[in-house]
């Protein structure tokens, strides 16, 4: 009698038996462990300005390597979403953003902190991180089902789309100069191709090097552009140990007024996070912008952002922590990572011989359950490590940079080292340091090279399968309905922003 | 005229391109229905070509006040510090196999806590050698990393 009702009934079924079995998985003592320390590393490396999630999460991979897929999985993911708590403590006791993501927060939580209001700003920070994170979670446990069973559908071609605009999106919505994001991701294409080709094994690049028929390897790339750039790039202006804002214990507990006037914005910057997420781009900053201007706009007060207003704190907070959930939708449920971190993330998939893919779900439930459950886990955890522990982490800060850019370097060149122990990797993590720290003071975005590394392999891939499967007619490979719409999009994309501003050019000749 | 960064660093990805198109011809390049391994780093190569030749162009045009932001490189004393820290890793890794790990690590430390600012050479000798014997104890006797012994310890 009602068709419709018993399948959306079964969908929730599904997704219900499917999270108590994740839970199962996730209630292990390893990945138990695994998840703690995943979001402990997190909110360390987001307290830390400096070394963010990806630095730290490539340092990790190796380690993994005696762990199953989806220990490992968990903790990295844990180091993701844990990122995001710590980097608001940073932003809100020094003025310093402790992650990307952090900047915008810095605005009003600053000005809170100096009103006294730390504390406030804090648990805010840290319950509006919880509550959307949480939110984000449920919606990709959701999400990404329907999502994997459309993809089951994909053949090369769409999935040579969807890679290919996935790239122009992220070189688009990166920040700066989209062309020079464009070059990033032909470097990053271009380091991809060396060593083994997929399909025959010939060797490409690799200058008689028998190990770099391996090819470049994600951990040194990844450590090098962002861990020892990053250190670089510290050693050219070195400052002392950050002023910081003492905040007591019992000023953590923000008042009712206040709470009020939090947990909408909290709301709606976990909706807003989501679906930014879901974006190929870098979701995490992009949402908090997005979430700062909408609390902005609707506020009944804007007057009060830019001087303290608590919206402007817990919007953004939230919004950066259910955007990891939603950059996870694409990475788990089609195989293909749109954010670097979630590409590290596939990367390490790949390491541990997992397919990614739309089967994944299906064939390795305890994967995709056993990391969404222990992301409910992880969350509640780190709403502990970050309320009444927010103290320890903040002193994290005390400790001298100098003692601190030692320690981060020696962890990278060990870290990179331990993967193949490889002298070779060494000076790739060194030159790829060099060529990090360069490109950044030249104002080159880094992300899309590294997507572009790990995408690259699957790129040549699907184009070669789709030309085969097409016998050589690219029409008839791209005019395939969703392959033509997918590049559409990218097209469109990348022309908009020139067609805007020509209208804009027209309107105001005298301006030109 | 003074080299300046930009244009060099689009030259830089010009030539690379360059090189790596013309090692992309020697791979076999298939036909249109079986693509051989040179076709995808053949595509690879022209885009990086297509995307630096009017980047560079543009940025040798470009006045070079407009350049003097985008390339706020170090000078004097924070170019020093930069160098120092670059040549420290290459120490280490150049002499991570004839020196063993414990040496190197210790003498990274040490240069690095000198070059970002410790001024005690007592603190900085011990720091050093805690951290060598505490990181060596970490990653070769617990997390199994076969690190190189050299020459002190085999």
């Amino acid at each position: 009698m009602f068709p419709f009702r018993g399948a959306f009934f079964s969908l929730n079924m599904d997704s219900l038996q499917g999270l108590a079995y994740g839970f199962g998985v996730a209630f292990s003592g390893p990945n138990l462990l695994a998840c703690f320390f995943g979001v402990l590393v997190g909110t360390v490396v987001g307290v830390l300005p400096g070394i963010g999630p990806i630095g730290a999460m490539a340092l990790l991979i190796p380690s993994t390597f005696a762990l199953g897929p989806t220990t490992a999985l968990i903790m990295l993911a844990g180091i993701y979403y844990g990122s995001m708590y710590g980097g608001s403590t940073t932003t809100i006791l020094v003025n310093v953003p402790g992650e990307a993501a952090s900047v915008v927060t810095a605005i009003d939580g600053y000005q809170m902190a100096r009103k006294g209001r730390a504390g406030a700003a804090l648990a805010v920070s840290a319950v509006g991180s919880f509550v959307a994170g949480t939110l984000g979670i449920v919606a990709l446990m959701f999400f990404a089902p329907p999502l994997a069973e459309v993809a089951l559908k994909f053949g090369p071609p769409e999935y040579f789309a969807l890679t290919l605009v996935g790239l122009i999106f992220l070189s688009q919505l990166g920040g700066g100069s989209a062309i020079k994001s464009f070059l990033m991701v032909g470097f990053g294409l271009l380091l991809g191709t060396v060593g083994m080709e997929p399909i025959s094994g010939l060797p490409r690049f690799t200058f008689g090097q028998l190990q770099l028929g391996q090819g470049v390897e994600l951990v040194p790339v990844a450590m090098g552009l962002y861990g020892i750039g990053e250190v670089l790039m510290i050693a050219e202006r070195i400052t002392g140990i950050p002023e910081m804002i003492k905040v007591k214990f019992r000023e953590l507990f923000p008042t009712v007024a206040e709470w009020k006037r939090a947990f909408p914005p909290m709301l709606r910057g976990g909706g807003v996070g989501f679906f930014i997420g879901l974006i190929p781009g870098p979701a995490a900053i992009l949402s908090t912008f997005a979430s700062y201007a909408l609390e902005k706009k609707i506020s009944k007060h804007p007057q009060e952002f830019g001087k303290g207003a608590i919206e402007g704190v817990a919007g953004p907070e939230s919004a950066n922590n259910s955007a990891t959930a939603g950059a996870m939708v694409p990475l788990l449920a089609l195989g293909v990572p749109f954010a670097p971190a979630t590409a590290m993330l596939l990367g390490a998939l790949i390491i541990h011989g997992v397919q990614p893919g739309p089967l994944l779900m299906s064939q390795q439930p305890e994967i995709f359950w056993g990391v969404v459950a222990s992301m409910y886990i992880g969350n509640l955890m780190l709403l502990i490590l970050n309320l009444p522990l927010v103290g320890v982490f903040a002193s994290i800060l005390r400790l001298p940079q100098h003692l601190l850019m030692g320690l981060i370097l020696l962890l990278c060149l060990v870290g990179t080292y331990s993967v193949n122990n490889s002298l070779l990797d060494l000076y790739i993590l060194f030159g790829m340091g060099g060529v990090g720290y360069i490109l950044r003071k030249l104002k080159f975005d880094m992300a899309p090279l590294i997507l572009a590394l790990v995408l690259g392999p699957m790129l040549e891939k699907t184009l070669r399968q789709s030309l085969f499967m097409s016998r050589g007619d690219v029409w008839a490979m791209i005019s395939r309905p969703l392959t033509a719409a997918l590049l559409l999009t990218g097209i469109t994309v990348i022309v908009l922003p020139h067609l805007l501003r020509l209208m804009k050019c027209i309107h105001k000749p005298s301006k030109g | 005229m003074t080299l300046r960064a930009l244009p060099v660093t689009f030259f830089c990805f010009l030539v690379l391109g360059g090189a790596y198109l013309a090692g992309s011809l020697n791979l076999p390049m298939g036909s249109a229905d079986r693509p051989g391994a040179g076709l995808y780093p053949f595509l690879v190569g022209i885009t990086l070509i297509a995307l630096s030749v009017p980047l560079f162009i543009r940025s040798v045009r470009q006045k070079e006040t407009q350049q003097e932001k985008e390339e706020a490189f170090p000078k004097g004393k924070d170019l020093k510090r930069v160098v120092a820290v670059a040549l420290t890793i290459v120490f280490f890794i150049v002499l991570l196999k004839p020196l063993g790990y414990t040496v190197c690590s210790a003498v990274l430390m040490g240069a690095i806590l000198r070059f970002l600012g410790l001024r005690s050479w007592e603190k900085i000798v011990l720091i050093s050698i805690l951290t060598a014997a505490i990181s060596y104890y970490l990653f070769a006797s617990v997390l199994d990393v076969p690190l190189p012994r050299g020459i002190l310890f085999s």
